[in-house]
């Protein structure tokens, strides 16, 4: 038996506020008239437009060429004219070049990238080509592109892959109903990914124990595969980051600076997975993605298979509105997510949710003085002790701040969730490695 | 749709900052009314077995506690935080840590002690306040008024009864603590000590009122636990530290350990003095080496010195060795091969 009362060191228990969503099958969400394709989807360089105010595109086509070897194509998610390339907001803040196309509902098709149907006949080159070629990112937040990380220099020797389907944010179901409904569709994005390495010993695919449903259908998909494993973890935040997802299966510490490549392991999120089956065998590059519109303020919470582009206005229109005037829009989940301060803002490669609070839920309390309780440190998934850290930096010893391990905070967010004395933890760690930045580049 | 929210006015309303968008709901104030919670069974112990007259020391002992820091933050131009209510846990855990008998004007000075001297002015150590004390106040004002004021409370009265006790006019019986026929390097039980079950329940015990009923005492740390207000760890370890070398010293005397376990102050300290955080280690491998050194302690002090309030004295001593544990024992980071070297301090960053 478990004693999951008992304290928990690092990781802590939002309430999950899944339930809105979880048991709803994904739906296809209605497509506007405008749609909005921004550069810079992902990290790395933005992509450079390759289309001009007037032309036509279809669906599929490429509006935007990639900026560098660090970088992902954009392509158009439906047919009609090119009616903009201008500054629009964005659900990381600021304003980005995007391409404008009002949608002629013809949906008409460009070429595909690949031949469809020849997966299994392709060289690792041609894989890596078709996935760079796709414009795939990182689709669960991190939005690196996939390109890029999945070929590691050959001395990495790749030996396990992990599937990261934990999805421990809060609100987030998308992930979940895609292992679901699309289980065959990631097994074989997973199986086209593991061509790539001739070490491979094994696949985990990691899941929360909330997911029961979930780990039938993968282990019923995966039954012939020796190499696959279906873990399920504790339901617990943040159990899908990177370093903490490693460490639980393979017992493995990326040290810092290092890569999960530099421990041999490829991580992979189940979208991307679902996106590279979609890339090589079909021959589609990434045009859409499934997110999970969510909270109490949306009246018909729901899962929505959405055109990468379409404004989340449209998606909550889709969820039939709003019930009361909403606290906050997020893109992602409430820990780690984006506050977004503009409904026009466009869903994009690496949005796995939009969650919305209540105005109440949205309240944060001025903060009191810390009083020594220490939970900070219980729930930090990297083992620092937020609270030292942050009075280094308020008191301006960046020094400290920097020996305390700043740089190796993770913005999970737990220290500032947990805090009682509400005590803005990660603000101020943050506000500590922009100045250790600041002060190693001179 | 007709009832709908337009879209624009709730965009004009939209709340922006950075993540994370929640808190957890708990404050400082809600752990501190968790704390009083939990020390509701000593209290109900309290009154049971020495009588409605407990209330009168419990109510002066809290008020004055809160008064204090009332007084102290207005006169020194501080912010004043009565109302996160960690005054009102320091004066209900000093008027649990007294017998019966305690004179009230001993019960008011060790009070405003406690508030005054060991919270707000840090003992002289540094900058004091909620989360800043190196020491813990209820017992470090304890320990005081037992050096200075004990012959005012040298005898323990024996319960009388749920409307006895002495504001209820019967007279009281005195007696010494079990404590005192065990300790004094004692290495058996003597057939002058209650017997287990007694000790347990506090029936027919004398001593401080909070602290005699054992039963009470533990469905208090139970709760703390399973709310998650404090680690199991820091009182497990504290009590069986303890046990253990008692049971060692007893030459593994199953009776005088667990009589050991279940006299003095030992069960209520465990719960509610070496869990406070303020005055305890910060980092996880401090709380656990805070609560073994405690429980050590607290063992030897009851065998080699001719004194049984050992509890007190181990708590105070561990207190002033917190920071100097947690600096040795910094979590290790994640990916690091080395704890951190850099020098840990408590020092508030508004207060420099």
């Amino acid at each position: 038996m478990e004693f999951s009362f008992m304290y928990k060191e690092g990781g802590a228990h939002p309430d999950e506020q899944k339930g809105f969503t979880d048991s709803k099958p994904i739906v296809e969400a209605s497509v506007p008239k405008i749609m909005v394709y921004p550069i810079a989807m992902h990290i790395g360089a933005p992509a450079d437009p390759i289309v001009e105010v007037g032309d036509q595109v279809k669906v599929g086509q490429m509006v935007a060429k990639e900026g560098g070897f660090v970088s992902a194509h954009v392509y158009s998610s439906v047919s009609g004219e090119v009616v903009a390339i201008e500054k629009r907001p964005q659900a990381g803040g600021g304003e980005v070049d995007s391409v404008i196309v009002k949608n002629d509902y013809a949906y008409t098709r460009a070429e595909p990238i690949v031949k469809p149907g020849h997966s299994s006949e392709m060289t690792n080159k041609k894989i890596i080509d078709t996935i760079r070629k796709a414009g795939i990112v990182g689709m669960g937040g991190a939005t690196f592109p996939a390109a890029v990380k999945l070929a590691p220099p050959e001395e990495a020797k790749i030996d396990t892959i992990i599937l990261n389907g934990a999805e421990c944010e809060p609100y987030s179901t998308s992930d979940h109903r895609v292992m679901f409904e699309y289980t065959d569709e990631v097994i074989k994005g997973i199986d086209i990914v593991s061509q790539l390495y001739p070490d491979l010993k094994n696949i985990y695919i990691g899941i929360e124990d909330n997911k029961k449903d979930v780990k039938k259908a993968l282990e019923k998909a995966t039954a012939d595969n020796k190499k696959v494993t279906v873990q399920t973890l504790k339901a617990m935040y943040p159990q899908g980051s990177e370093k903490n997802l490693i460490k639980s299966l393979t017992g493995r510490e990326v040290q810092p600076g290092e890569l999960p490549a530099d421990v041999h392991v490829i991580l992979l999120n189940v979208s991307s997975a679902r996106a590279v089956y979609h890339a090589c065998e079909l021959g589609e590059p990434l045009l859409e993605r499934v997110i999970s519109v969510s909270g109490t303020p949306i009246r018909n919470p729901q899962n929505l298979k959405v055109r990468i582009g379409t404004p989340i206005e449209s998606v909550i229109d889709d969820c039939e509105g709003f019930s009361e005037i909403p606290g906050k829009v997020l893109s992602g989940g409430p820990m780690m997510g984006r506050a977004v301060g503009d409904l026009s803002v466009p869903i994009s490669k690496g949005m796995t949710a939009v969650s919305v609070l209540t105005r109440q839920e949205a309240q944060i309390d001025e903060p009191e003085d810390c009083i020594m309780c220490a939970e900070c440190l219980h729930v930090c998934p990297v083992s620092l002790q937020p609270i030292l850290i942050s009075e280094a930096f308020e008191r301006g010893d960046i020094e400290k701040a920097e020996k305390l391990g700043a740089m190796d905070c993770i913005e999970c967010g737990n220290c500032s969730f947990i805090c009682p004395s509400k005590i803005p933890l990660l603000d101020n760690i943050r506000g500590a490695k922009a100045a250790i930045q600041a002060k190693q580049e001179g | 749709m007709d009832n709908s929210i337009d879209m624009k006015k709730a965009q004009n309303k939209l709340q922006v900052g950075p993540s994370p968008h929640i808190r957890t709901r708990r404050t400082t104030k809600s752990i501190m009314i968790e704390m009083l919670i939990a020390l509701v069974p000593p209290m109900i112990a309290a009154v049971y077995f020495f009588g409605w007259g407990v209330f009168i020391q419990l109510v002066v002992a809290s008020g004055v506690a809160v008064l204090s820091e009332y007084v102290f933050q207005k006169m020194t131009h501080r912010k004043v935080t009565i109302s996160d209510c960690s005054a009102l846990v320091t004066g209900t855990l000093l008027g649990l840590s007294f017998p019966v008998t305690v004179p009230l004007w001993v019960v008011t000075v060790t009070s405003i002690f406690a508030i005054v001297v060991v919270k707000q002015w840090n003992a002289g150590l540094g900058n004091g306040g909620i989360g800043r004390n190196y020491l813990n106040p209820a017992v470090t004002a304890r320990v005081c008024a037992k050096i200075f004021f004990t012959p005012f409370f040298t005898d323990w009265i024996l319960p009388t009864g749920f409307l006895g006790g002495p504001y209820g006019g019967v007279d009281a019986v005195s007696s010494s603590t079990p404590l005192e026929f065990i300790g004094h390097g004692a290495q058996s039980v003597s057939n002058q000590v209650p017997a287990l079950r007694e000790l347990f329940l506090g029936a027919n015990l004398g001593g401080n009122i909070g602290e005699t009923s054992k039963l009470a005492i533990l469905v208090g740390m139970l709760y703390l636990i399973f709310r998650r207000i404090i680690s199991p760890k820091i009182p497990l370890l504290f009590i069986g530290s303890t046990v253990l070398v008692m049971c060692f010293w007893g030459s593994f005397d199953l009776e005088f350990m667990l009589t050991h376990a279940l006299t003095g102050t030992l069960f209520f300290g465990a719960t509610y003095m070496a869990t406070d955080y303020s005055s305890g280690a910060l980092t996880p491998g401090g709380k656990t080496v805070f609560a073994i050194g405690g429980g050590v302690l607290t063992a030897l002090l009851r065998i080699v010195f001719d004194y049984p309030g050992g509890l007190g004295i181990a708590i105070i001593i561990m207190n002033i060795c917190a920071p100097f544990i947690d600096q040795k024992l910094m979590p290790r980071i994640y990916g690091h091969k080395k704890r951190p070297e850099v020098k840990f301090d408590r020092q508030s960053p508004n207060q420099l």
